[in-house]
């Protein structure tokens, strides 16, 4: 039986005449290879949780001859790619590949390492397909795959390996360059494609149905009841802590010519009306100036007593860039809101890190995020994107068509 | 021979003087968790400076966001803390429903509370799982999953999924329970019961455990205000704050239950607060089970969900971790102008170096274990 030579499987060696020969060598190497897989201990988000129920007594790995999961890299011959791979994480991980000693398999495990998953679309830091990368044998989908999907990829990583020949084994393995597609909407526009010609030739075979048989009568479902959603009064959470008027009358009078930016005015009646309603929430409207001296006076005062800093960020809302400062009485339980809106050539705000340590940390993402300069900030390193992303990526006027694929609204 | 001269011989240092030296811990790190990147100044054994690296697995959920609608949310905080995904929803969920005025059925209050706290059960399990194989007892790691799955059984039949289980609708749930969740809840809740008693003898009473912990990694209670710490990280500091009963969302201030609360803030500390919030969180969905009523599961919403314009929508809740918030900015569209995710395990990191100054290399992998964190919930 004569066989194309490069139809043959790899652990074949081509005899004149046109036949193989299985080389025993491989075989039994293979064999050896495929069942004491060892996984290096690499997990980065969700699809983890699930390669730990994989290793975990229920699932036990174990049965398949790869529970012997590595912390180095050196000693290890498998790596699970078990969560989002970014472009921050994307050099240690090809560091880790080139530690690891060949031969050496890759499994793209989740949605997220085989092309972005749920963070295909909008996201700047996500690398859409870890297989840009290192090169990926077994590629398993899932958001997160179950463990049993997980065991079926090892078992197919197994055929894999079993089909390799110990000679030039890795002449096959390539990294994907071509740009990401939008696969979504390549194929959304080739079915609507098709579905017009379908729709065209059902209606066509619909007219000659109907002439052919003009008295015929269709047949009418009967109709499923559908559930039928009633309205419901919503509860208000109860309040906790002091009434907005007292909070605001402890910060008046101590700061003239405050506003609030939930009512244009700040009246008694506006004031009632946030007592009444347990959910209201003081959202105090300060210039940049005082900023620091209300968070601080907030912080201080005994009546307002805001002892906890519990967010700070931004939102840009196209013309201007406002600092939201989040604060939170312990002892007490209410909430107070500051709000401090800044011009988008060079804001820059008083650092609060002194005040409250927990700023220090918030106050970087808001940095690097809206661009905002926080003066006299301890340590105003990034935090979260990789150093080659320039601008702030949460302004509004902020673009990147070379890393966001931008979702069509 | 030749060889040997090319050995730097230093000389000994003087008067006891060691010589301190940066080390990098991660981002690919058994013990951290994840991918944290922990750059630390160590002497000899001992930490002197720890400072955190983030963002190794910053998925720029904030960005996306600003282009999805409400719902569309929901999905994507399930993988922010992906063991605390109920809770989550629930602050996407409470957003929409403030923004919107939707009312939220009894029945569905219900179910919301019994899920999140078997949740929190199922998250305490990982954690105590993974907390004790960091200090060395690889067994207890195998004996927290096999209890965790049996209520990963129950979310599965419960919404179809293991990990990501997107179920709170604003307005509700997705659907309602299945014939025998009632019984299948209360085994679960009769089985983590014995299976603490389990662990104690198992783990909390070792005496190198205990070596291991007491007295290891201590955070104050100013220190905990300070860095904004929430959850059982601040409680075992002595900060008596759970946002479950000091700013009562849902139906929580209907049952009664403790808030465990410990002074000493260190390892041991925070390893007791949590193990008996698991006995708190039985406690809930016995009484929960109890009252649940039939009904409806879902109410009528609005099926465009839009935050008026300007509007700063704020609600929080406590993920097994701790404090979770969600800030919705609204401009009048379906989508909201901003959203912003506040995470409990952010600060507890941020806070780490105060804990670990001064204590030994190994004492850094203990600290960072009890402190619970989930990287993606806290890069985002
Ligand atoms: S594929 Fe889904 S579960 Fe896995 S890491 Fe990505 S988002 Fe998480």
């Amino acid at each position: 039986m004569a066989v194309g030579l490069d139809l043959l499987p790899r652990y074949l060696d081509p005899l004149p005449g046109g036949k193989g020969v299985v080389s025993a060598v491989d075989v039994i190497v293979n064999w050896a290879r495929a069942h004491s897989l060892w996984p290096l201990v690499y997990g980065t988000s969700c699809c983890a949780i699930e390669m730990m129920a994989t290793g975990a007594a229920r699932h036990d790995i174990a049965r398949f001859g790869a529970e012997v999961f590595r912390a180095s890299p050196r000693q290890a011959d498998l790596i699970i790619l078990a969560g989002t791979l970014t472009e921050k994480m994307a050099d240690h991980l090809v560091t880790l590949y080139q530690q690891m000693p060949d031969p050496k398999w890759v499994i793209a495990m989740g949605a997220c390492t085989i092309s972005g998953g749920p963070f295909y679309y909008d996201s700047y830091s996500v690398v859409r397909g870890a297989d840009r990368v290192v090169p990926v044998d077994v590629y398993l989908p899932g958001c997160p795959p179950r463990p049993e999907a997980l065991l079926h990829a090892l078992t197919e990583l197994q055929q894999v390996i079993k089909g390799e020949t110990i000679r030039n084994r890795r002449a096959s393995k390539e990294l994907t360059t071509a740009p990401p597609v939008d696969r979504m909407a390549v194929d959304l526009a080739a079915w609507e494609e098709e579905q017009d010609e379908h729709i065209a030739e059902v209606e066509a075979n619909k007219a000659a149905w109907k002439e052919a048989n003009p008295d015929f009568q269709a047949y009418k479902h009967p109709k499923l009841d559908k559930p039928k959603l009633e309205a419901v009064e919503r509860v208000k959470t109860p309040r906790r802590g002091a009434l907005p008027s007292a909070l605001w009358a402890a910060v008046a009078e101590r700061f003239d010519g405050l506003s609030l930016a939930t009512c244009d005015e700040v009246t008694e009646d506006a004031l009632a009306a946030m007592d009444a309603d347990s959910e209201a929430i003081l959202d105090l409207v300060i210039d940049p100036e005082r900023y620091a001296a209300l968070v601080g006076f907030l912080r201080g005062n005994e009546a307002t007593g805001c002892d906890m800093l519990h967010q700070l960020t931004a939102f840009d809302d196209g013309e201007q860039i406002s600092v939201l400062v989040h604060l939170l009485s312990v002892s007490q339980g209410h909430k107070v809101f500051v709000r401090c809106a800044l011009e988008r050539e060079a804001p820059t705000l008083p650092s609060l890190s002194g005040l409250f340590p927990a700023a220090t940390w918030h106050e970087r993402e808001t940095a690097e995020m809206f661009g905002v300069v926080f003066a006299g900030h301890p340590d105003p390193r990034r935090l979260f994107v990789a150093e080659g992303l320039k601008g702030y990526p949460l302004r509004k006027d902020w673009s990147d068509p070379s890393r966001v694929v931008a979702r069509e609204l | 021979m030749e060889r040997e001269q090319h050995i730097e011989v230093r000389p000994p240092s003087a008067g006891g003087n060691t010589e301190e030296y940066w080390l990098n811990m991660g981002p690919q790190h058994p013990a951290t968790h994840g991918v944290l990147h922990l750059i630390v100044r160590l002497d000899g054994e001992t930490v002197r400076e720890v400072k955190p690296e983030l963002g190794y697995i910053h998925r720029s959920v904030e960005k996306m966001a600003e282009n999805l609608t409400l719902l569309q949310n929901i999905h994507l905080t399930d993988r922010l803390d992906y063991l605390s995904c109920h809770m989550n929803n629930h602050a996407v969920c409470m957003v929409a429903e403030q923004a919107c005025d939707i009312g939220v059925p009894e029945r569905a209050e219900y179910i919301r509370v019994i899920v999140s706290e078997l949740q929190r059960i199922q998250s305490h399990l990982l954690w105590w799982g993974a907390f004790a194989m960091d200090i060395g007892a690889l067994s207890a790691f195998l004996y927290g999953f096999a209890e965790r799955e049996k209520i990963t059984d129950i979310f599965e039949r419960l919404c179809g999924a293991r990990l990501t289980m997107n179920y709170f609708r604003p307005g509700g749930v997705a659907q309602d329970l299945y014939d025998g969740f009632e019984q299948d809840a209360r085994q679960a809740c009769s089985d983590i019961l014995y299976a603490l008693d389990e662990y104690q003898r198992l783990v909390t009473g070792n005496l190198i455990f205990q070596e291991r912990t007491r007295g290891v990694g201590i955070l104050s209670r100013d220190k905990a205000i300070g860095y904004g710490c929430s959850g059982g990280t601040a409680r075992a500091s002595g900060l008596d704050y759970d946002v479950r009963r000091d700013d009562p969302y849902g139906i929580y201030d209907r049952f009664s239950f403790d808030v465990p609360v410990a002074t000493a803030g260190d390892c041991y500390a925070r390893y007791e607060v949590r193990m008996e919030e698991m006995r708190q969180s039985v406690q809930i969905i016995e009484q929960a089970l109890k009252d649940l009523p039939v009904g409806p599961i879902q109410a009528k919403a609005k099926p465009v969900l839009k935050i008026p314009k300007g509007l700063q929508v704020f609600r929080q809740v406590e993920t097994a971790r701790g404090s979770f918030a969600m800030t919705a900015i609204g401009d009048g569209t379906a989508t909201p102008l901003r959203v912003s995710y506040r995470s409990p395990g952010f600060m507890h990191v941020a806070a780490l170096h105060e804990m670990s100054a001064g204590f030994k290399i190994a004492d850094l992998i203990t600290i960072l274990g009890s402190l619970d964190p989930v990287i993606p919930d806290i890069d985002r």
